[in-house]
């Protein structure tokens, strides 16, 4: 292993999880915790996972050892459901004002999902992987497919909130790009994985998802702190000429 | 191995439209000057006369088969254009109302939400309105579409901007 690997590995592994303790810290400050409950615990299960997954690595389990792997799993399975919950905290968050739209929402994610696990089901059939460890496929494909999943609800909650003109807090968008960027690198690391690398690629691809969640961990970070929406900066605008059209629009029909 | 190259694909495609999406955010802020050209632009009577059933009926009971479809086709598809500018129209109300939602003023922010709720449900008849008339294109011997909603939906939105103006105005001169 060169010596550069070695240091973007432990440097992309520890610097993103280090950085991401001063998150929650902020949150709490900042009173967001209450906003985005789901988020807060998710920031601090991912602290407590990698602390558990760094002292499993470093008691000499390293990553193919059985300790280490069974913590992995256990870990990315909570942090897995961590994010169905922040992506409903954000849903709610961007529709809470405007219960009509909401409905329609609602019901559009619904369908959505179904047809998301349905393509995620059909996908997992038709690419097996070619690793021999067969725990470690069935992980990969599993996260694959939900990741899939979470993408496609993240990319209809931009694009339908776009669709009806509505503008996120600066903090609701911050959460929910750090995890798109993060989701869709995940899905290419975990497809390539499943895949028969060389060792030198399989070396390089493991710095892929360590990298895209460092981003991802920034972006929260920035949008935390200086994102926020000045109290009382609201924008307030006039219209001009509006009132020359008074007569028409005043006009009962 | 063409599984894999397609999941890459899909993953960078996402990745470059969440980026554009980050970078439009900040874009899309409301446009008064687009509302503005917008609204002039429409000719709301002529379109109230397109949709005008009564004045469909009135075509039907006159012209003959062949004609009356080629016309209300024409007419479907003029309607819809309206319809189209309609949408842009309401669409630069939801961010308009959205941005004054924000105010510090509790009145005016309570305005700009009555102006995004409307021009939401405005746009929502505009995607409904849309769908219909590109039925009526296709299939003329139809009955005749109903977009009374539609229009009212418009005359409240316009009505709450100018409501809004008022206020705003008010409060200015106030302050």
């Amino acid at each position: 292993m060169a010596h550069w690997y070695k240091f973007a590995l432990y440097y992309l592994w520890i610097a993103p999880h280090a950085l991401l303790v001063v998150v929650p810290v902020l949150m709490f400050v900042r009173r967001l915790h209450k906003s985005f409950p789901v988020f807060f615990v998710y920031t601090l299960y991912e602290t407590l996972g990698f602390l558990l997954r760094f002292a499993a690595y470093t008691a000499g389990h390293g990553p193919g050892a059985g300790l280490y792997r069974y913590v992995f799993i256990v870990a990315a399975a909570g942090s897995t459901a961590l994010r169905f919950g922040i992506i409903q905290e954000i849903f709610n968050n961007v529709f809470r004002d405007y219960p009509r739209l909401e409905r329609l929402a609602t019901t559009s994610m619904r369908w959505l999902t179904g047809l998301l696990v349905l393509a995620a089901i059909l996908t997992t059939f038709y690419s097996s992987g070619t690793l021999p460890d067969n725990l470690l496929v069935g992980v990969r494909l599993l996260e694959r497919s939900v990741t899939i999943i979470q993408a496609g609800l993240l990319l209809f909650l931009f694009l339908f909130s776009r669709m009806f003109g509505l503008s996120w807090r600066s903090y609701t968008f911050g959460i929910a790009l750090g995890f798109a960027i993060f989701a869709s690198t995940e899905i290419a690391s975990w497809t390539l994985g499943l895949t028969a690398l060389t060792e030198h690629s399989r070396y390089l691809l493991d710095l892929l998802p360590t990298g895209s969640y460092h981003v991802s961990v920034l972006v929260w970070l920035g949008y935390l702190l200086g994102g926020g929406e000045k109290p009382g900066g609201g924008p307030t605008y006039t219209i001009p000429e509006i009132d020359q059209w008074s007569g028409e629009l005043g006009r009962p029909r | 191995m063409t599984t894999t190259l397609l999941f890459v694909l899909v993953a960078f495609v996402l990745l470059l439209s969440f980026a554009y999406l980050a970078t439009r955010r900040t874009k899309d802020l409301p446009d008064v000057d687009q509302a503005l050209t917008a609204i002039r632009a429409l000719d709301i009577e002529a379109f109230r006369n397109l949709v005008d059933p009564e004045e469909e009926a009135f075509l039907r009971a006159r012209l003959p088969v062949p004609e009356f479809k080629k016309i209300k086709r024409e007419r479907a598809r003029a309607a819809f254009a309206y319809v189209r500018a309609l949408s842009s129209v309401s669409l630069q109300f939801a961010r308009f109302g959205d941005a004054a939602r924000r105010s510090p003023d509790p009145v005016i922010a309570a305005s700009g939400k009555q102006i995004a709720d409307s021009a939401i449900y405005l746009r929502l008849r505009t995607l409904d309105a849309g769908a219909q008339l590109m039925l009526s294109a296709l299939f003329p011997s139809l009955d005749p579409h109903r977009l009374r909603a539609l229009l009212q939906q418009y005359d409240q939105a316009t009505y709450l901007l100018l409501k809004h103006n008022v206020l705003t105005r008010a409060h200015s001169r106030a302050a």
